[in-house]
């Protein structure tokens, strides 16, 4: 506290002093008082959570950041053993193969047709389709060229990067011999340079053969499409249609590839740039592949937020509807059983959830998708208890049909991870969301109800909205723990490591996802310590930590901004 | 003549229909949250009763009665046909057994008989080691969480005063807690597995979950401490008494039993999260229980099998049918069980509580 | 304007005029006779103070008698409250607050000064609260508190200076037979009276009263009132209270606050009779306040 500077300082204590003792030197340690050295020592703790979140921001980058590095490594050799090169030729072969498919869904979809519609035998229907598979196998034949061509390029490509592999192995063999000083050692391990242009010439050399042989792919095609089968179900024939479109597009990015091998070169270098964004925006995250691992983490990414959509989607009318109720409608008692039980409800571990949607939630969706919802067979036998519980799941059954997506043959899939994560979320947002109404004061809905505002009136129109950032901001906590949440969905959504279809409409949300989180849990006890795909995985437990950081911001930030209005 | 209209009758308009449309709609999400919950607590425990009630053991040693799923190391399950009866078998007794038969066949000079076993991994005995690593891993973090939260509490509500470093710690702490439990995991990992070289230990579990419930913690502690009156503080400091021994004598003792309750919302968190520890402390399997060890250091340097890790290897790695699916419901049971007494505990001292001290 | 008296006469006996027209007050009737003051005590000199950047205090001169009772008086938020928790430094414990000129001395010692350490200020001057804040102890351990943290565990010594001060508190009767139950169990005024007798177990030299009955029903107020009479043979005694019959009943001099300023500082009977100043009299006659 401030001395008095009108008065001297009281250096010699005044004769009275003796008599209102009140001077006193206290015992110093590092020229701290004990109190204030106890001050200091619980300052010291109450940092702890600031220097936590600066020691994970650190170690993150610390075990992370190397994965630019390594990866800018890993696409130039993919570039220099020519792999890339193989790679423009298979993209072609795949998108044949995608075709090929493409036809084999719609004989499947006849066949349902015939044998389920018009009471066909599956031979019976085989028979009618032998047209039909005469023109499939013969598109499937057409591109035979180039997978020829692609297979024997592989192992060209292959090879070249399995060279270089084993002499970078032996170079850092050598230069342990040499850091241990063993010099004989060292000598005796032998390094090749690889000199990738001569190593490449057989591999480049082709490119004329290839052009020839896709134009000839490409005349093939046309060929085949020139005479399409009727097929004996009418109502597919616009999928024929379909099918003639997509190989027109198909064949008008032959030019584009024919570009792309001629131009090739194997010494551009890659631009430091490109792994950034081939990581952020990179559509594949391919490991453990003998050809070339892709780290793009836009397939978990997209994984994670259908999840956290699906969940949100459920979880906020519940969260917000329970908290509303709660906080506006129901009796005392009412209130004093549903709020610790609904906070018990958050208790429950995750993996238990996970385990739930393993052994149950999943195969339920999936029978309620395929209307084939049962009692257990306990309740079965029990005539009037199993009519009576029997209804809700005959009406449940019979809505299945109109539900987008439905019915789905996947167990495991977004759906039932976001229905579990919505519970988890709904503890969160309805308590934070009940919290917010709770403190719109009092006098609002006074005032409301004085002017002849219903009930219901007043709560949509003063409480809810006078809570609405509180509200919104526990929502986004929600998103929060959802997005972060790790055992549900390592357990529960399947996870299949591709961006899900987005051209099958909403059925997007019953397919099999990967998520952030889940990657991280399941690869990170099976990488190698130090190798580019331990670090890709702590690049995405990175991104996860901003995300969860953005989140917070933005929570804050809502409640802060519009807390004042509330007066 | 007609009554004079009442204008303040109730009248019957659509406003007031739809109000109680509206009411039962919100009404039915509050009770199809609690439906869920419910269903999802029920299954568990119709599903997971059994293989608890039915392990009890009589022994001949005192306690003269154990529990063969709570008490001993889980092992393999063999199943196998043995003289047209289908039989089940731990992986011991089973070994015992075939001996047995193999001595017996050597005996009666017979061929020794052929057992073609169905093995099913994990799927036997119990799930001890898993209990005791639980135990284990919540009493070491809370014991360090308590330490730091209530420390940094008492900073935050006793000592500091408002500015921007009080702020910027509390904006900390905010960001702490929606920190995902992963990332504690892979931090974790960074630091103390590698960086420090204590590799999957106790240690390193202990101090992953005590930063990722640190902000519970210090949320509970300084709810408690503000309860407890000003007057105390003024009174005790009026007397002469410094600041720490105002707080020691005056408000620490006031404000323990309400952040020891709120933390016990901390403890459920900490034994429910399987990701902070997957890559810190936890083993799959673990033959050894944790106090079976040569040197006394070596105590705190071992990994440990922890529940909910093993609901998640038996739920994962494992495929169902009714062999497996007794220990895994049985272990999520066991494990919803203590996280829900936990939690429940909680919940009913906080309300003895808030009844017990009106200040 | 700034009444200064620093030297001060009990008046033996006085007859009671009559009191002003719109409002009675009980002038002291000094019956009881005081021990003779040994003379100030506490000097106030010019004191400023200010809670951040809002100025409380403005130029405050008071020299406040030994073994006397001394009421501060005047309007909510005229600054009474904040130069009582001057005179043991508790507005140390609100942040932003500061002492920007002037000084505060008891017995010759500025109490803002360098050396001095606030912790043993408060052991010689006490004070009782607006609330009663008896700990959620023991009436025993409540006593005992002060002396305890001072390292008095010998249980003879405490025993009796418990004894005594609650004897000096006038609660002994009351509360002999349950020392050791709940402090918090007691009434509002014997509550109050539990907290000056903590406060007079560490035998302080003041003791600051904040208001100590305005939370009383009148009965636990006269008992308090009473006590007051009786302490301050033994403490000097700072009394700040809303109620003018209070001050009049019980303190010797009044001191009359308005808007951070010491109006009038005088003997009672002169401040309540005969104010010199008009803001004065008009408080104490109730036309404002």
């Amino acid at each position: 506290m401030s001395s008095a500077p009108t008065t001297p300082p009281t250096e010699k204590p005044p004769e009275s002093a003796k008599a209102f003792p009140i001077l006193k030197e206290r015992t110093r340690f590092f020229g701290l008082t004990l109190d204030e050295t106890i001050r200091a020592f619980f300052g010291g703790n109450a940092i702890t959570a600031v220097v936590v979140l600066a020691l994970i921001t650190f170690f993150l980058f610390k075990e992370g950041s190397a994965f630019f590095g390594l990866n800018r490594e890993s696409v130039t050799l993919y570039r220099k053993a020519g792999l890339e090169y193989v790679d423009y030729m298979r993209a072609q072969q795949e998108s044949h193969t995608a075709l090929t498919r493409y036809l084999f869904d719609i004989r499947l979809r006849a066949v349902s047709e015939l044998t389920g519609k018009d009471g066909l035998s599956v031979a019976e229907a085989n028979a009618r389709l032998t047209a039909f598979d005469d023109f499939a196998g013969r598109y499937s034949d057409t591109i035979e060229p180039i997978r020829g061509m692609v297979s024997e390029l592989t192992d060209v490509a292959v090879s070249i990067k399995d060279k270089y592999t084993i002499n970078e192995d032996a170079k850092t063999e050598r230069a342990q011999f040499l850091a241990a000083g063993m010099t004989a050692e060292a000598d005796a391990v032998r390094i090749i340079e690889i000199d990738f242009k001569a190593e490449l010439a057989p591999l480049v050399g082709v490119t004329p053969v290839y052009i020839e042989t896709a134009n000839g792919v490409a005349t093939a095609i046309t060929e085949v499409l020139a005479s399409p089968p009727a097929l004996p179900v009418p109502a597919l024939d616009y999928r024929l249609t379909r099918f003639k479109e997509l190989n027109r597009q198909f064949l008008a990015t032959f030019p584009e590839t024919r570009r792309l091998v001629e131009t090739w070169d194997f010494q551009k270098p890659v631009p430091v740039l490109d792994t950034v964004t081939g990581f952020l925006f990179g559509r594949q995250w391919l490991t453990a592949s003998f050809w070339q691992d892709w780290y793009g983490i836009l397939p978990l990414f997209i994984g994670s937020l259908m999840v956290s959509i699906i969940a949100l989607t459920l979880a906020v009318p519940l969260g917000v509807g329970a908290a509303i109720y709660i906080n506006q409608f129901a009796s005392l008692r009412e209130q004093r059983v549903i709020k610790p039980a609904i906070e018990f409800i958050s208790a429950i571990p995750s993996v238990v959830l996970g385990f739930f949607g393993i052994a149950v939630l999943g195969s339920v969706l999936r029978a309620w998708s395929q209307q084939a919802l049962t009692l257990p067979e306990f309740l079965q036998g029990i005539p009037l208890v199993s009519w009576v519980l029997g209804l809700p799941l005959h009406a449940l059954n019979a809505i299945a049909p109109h539900i987008p997506g439905f019915p789905f043959s996947e167990r495991l899939n977004s759906l039932t991870a976001g229905c579990l994560l919505a519970l988890i979320a709904v503890p969160t947002i309805f308590t934070l969301a009940e919290d917010a109404l709770n403190n719109v004061p009092r006098s609002f809905k006074e005032a409301s109800f004085a002017l002849g505002a219903s009930r219901m009136q007043t709560i949509m129109r003063i409480i809810v909205p006078a809570s609405l950032s509180g509200i919104v901001s526990a929502v986004l906590l929600g998103l929060g723990r959802v997005i972060g949440e790790t055992m549900v969905v390592l357990l529960c959504a399947g996870n299949r490591i591709s961006i899900p279809d987005f051209s099958e409409g909403l059925s997007v949300f019953v397919q099999p996802v990967h998520t952030m989180t889940g990657i991280i849990a399941q690869e990170m006890g099976e990488v190698v310590r130090g190798s580019i795909h331990y670090r890709a995985l702590f690049m995405v437990g990175l991104v996860l930590f901003f995300l969860a950081l953005l989140i917070n911001f933005f929570a804050q930030k809502i409640v802060r901004k519009y807390r004042i209005s509330i007066g | 003549m007609s009554e004079p209209s009442n204008p303040f009758a109730t009248k019957p308009s659509t406003g007031r229909s739809l109000e109680k449309v509206v009411l039962g709609i919100f009404r039915a999400a509050t009770y199809f949250v609690l439906l869920c919950g419910l269903a999802i607590f029920a299954d568990i425990v119709l599903k997971g009763l059994p293989t608890v009630a039915n392990a009890f053991k009589t022994t001949s040693t005192f306690p003269y009665v154990t529990n063969t799923f709570l008490f001993e190391a889980p092992e393999s399950l063999y199943v196998f046909e043995h003289e047209g009866k289908k039989l089940e078998m731990g992986d011991r007794e089973f070994r015992a057994f075939r001996e047995a038969e193999e001595a017996k066949a050597a005996a009666a000079k017979q061929p020794a008989p052929k057992f073609k076993p169905e093995s099913y991994v994990y799927s036997a005995g119990g799930i001890w080691p898993c209990i005791v690593g639980t135990v284990l891993l919540v009493v070491g973090s809370m014991s360090i969480a308590l330490f730091l939260g209530v420390c940094s509490a008492i900073y935050l509500n006793e000592y500091a005063k408002d500015g921007p470093v009080v702020r910027f710690i509390r904006l900390a702490i905010l960001n702490l807690a929606g920190v995902p439990s992963i990332v504690f995991g892979l931090f974790g990992f960074g630091m103390f597995v590698i960086f420090f070289g204590w590799n999957v230990s106790l240690m390193a579990g202990w101090f992953t979950l005590a930063f990722m419930v640190l902000p519970v913690v210090i949320t509970a502690s300084e709810e408690s401490l503000k309860a407890v009156p000003k007057g105390f503080r003024e009174g005790s400091l009026a007397l002469g008494a410094t600041k720490w021994q105002t707080i020691r004598k005056n408000v620490l003792p006031y404000a323990l039993p309400g952040i020891l309750t709120s933390s016990i919302l901390g403890i459920a968190r900490v034994a429910g999260e399987t990701a902070p520890i997957m890559f810190t402390a936890a083993y799959v399997v673990r033959d050894k229980l944790p106090w079976d060890v040569e040197k006394s250091a070596d105590f705190f340097f071992q990994g440990v099998m922890a529940l909910p890790y093993h609901i998640y290897v038996v739920s994962s790695k494992i495929p169902q049918n009714e062999y497996t699916a007794r220990v895994q419901y049985g272990t999520a049971f066991v494990f919803l069980g203590i996280v829900a007494t936990i939690a429940m505990s909680s919940i009913i001292f906080r309300n003895k509580l808030r009844s017990r001290y009106k200040w | 304007m700034v009444t200064d008296i620093s030297s001060s006469k009990t008046t033996p006996h006085m007859e009671t005029p009559a009191a002003p027209a719109t409002f009675k007050v009980n002038v002291p009737s000094s019956s009881t006779k005081l021990p003779a003051t040994t003379g100030t005590l506490i000097d106030i000199d010019n004191l400023d103070f200010y809670y951040g950047a809002k100025q409380a205090l403005f130029d405050v001169n008071l020299k406040l008698d030994d073994k006397r009772v001394t009421a501060f008086i005047g309007p909510s938020g005229c600054g009474k409250s904040t130069l009582l928790r001057c005179l043991n430094r508790m507005n140390d414990l609100i942040d932003g607050t500061e002492v920007k000129r002037g000084s505060i001395k008891i017995r010759g010692v500025d109490i803002y000064g360098k050396n001095v350490d606030a912790i043993e200020l408060r052991k010689r001057v006490g004070m009782v609260f607006q609330k009663s804040n008896p700990f959620p102890k023991s009436i025993y351990e409540n006593i005992a508190y002060g002396l305890r943290i001072q390292g008095q565990n010998n249980k003879v010594r405490l025993d009796e200076i418990v004894e005594k001060s609650l004897r000096g508190a006038a609660l002994w009767e009351e509360v002999k037979d349950r020392l050791h139950e709940s402090g918090l169990g007691l009434s509002g005024g014997q509550q109050q009276r539990l907290c000056i007798a903590r406060t007079i177990a560490v035998s302080p030299e003041v003791i600051l009263m904040d208001e100590p009955c305005s939370a009383l029903d009148p009965i636990a107020t006269a008992k308090v009132e009473e006590l007051i009479h009786e302490l301050k043979k033994e403490f000097t005694i700072i009394i700040v209270t809303h109620s003018m019959q209070q001050a009049a009943r019980c303190s010797d001099k009044t001191a009359f606050f308005y808007m951070g300023k010491l109006i009038e500082y005088d003997d009672t009977r002169t401040i309540f009779m005969n104010p010199s100043n008009p803001q004065t009299e008009a408080y104490v006659s109730g036309r404002f306040g």
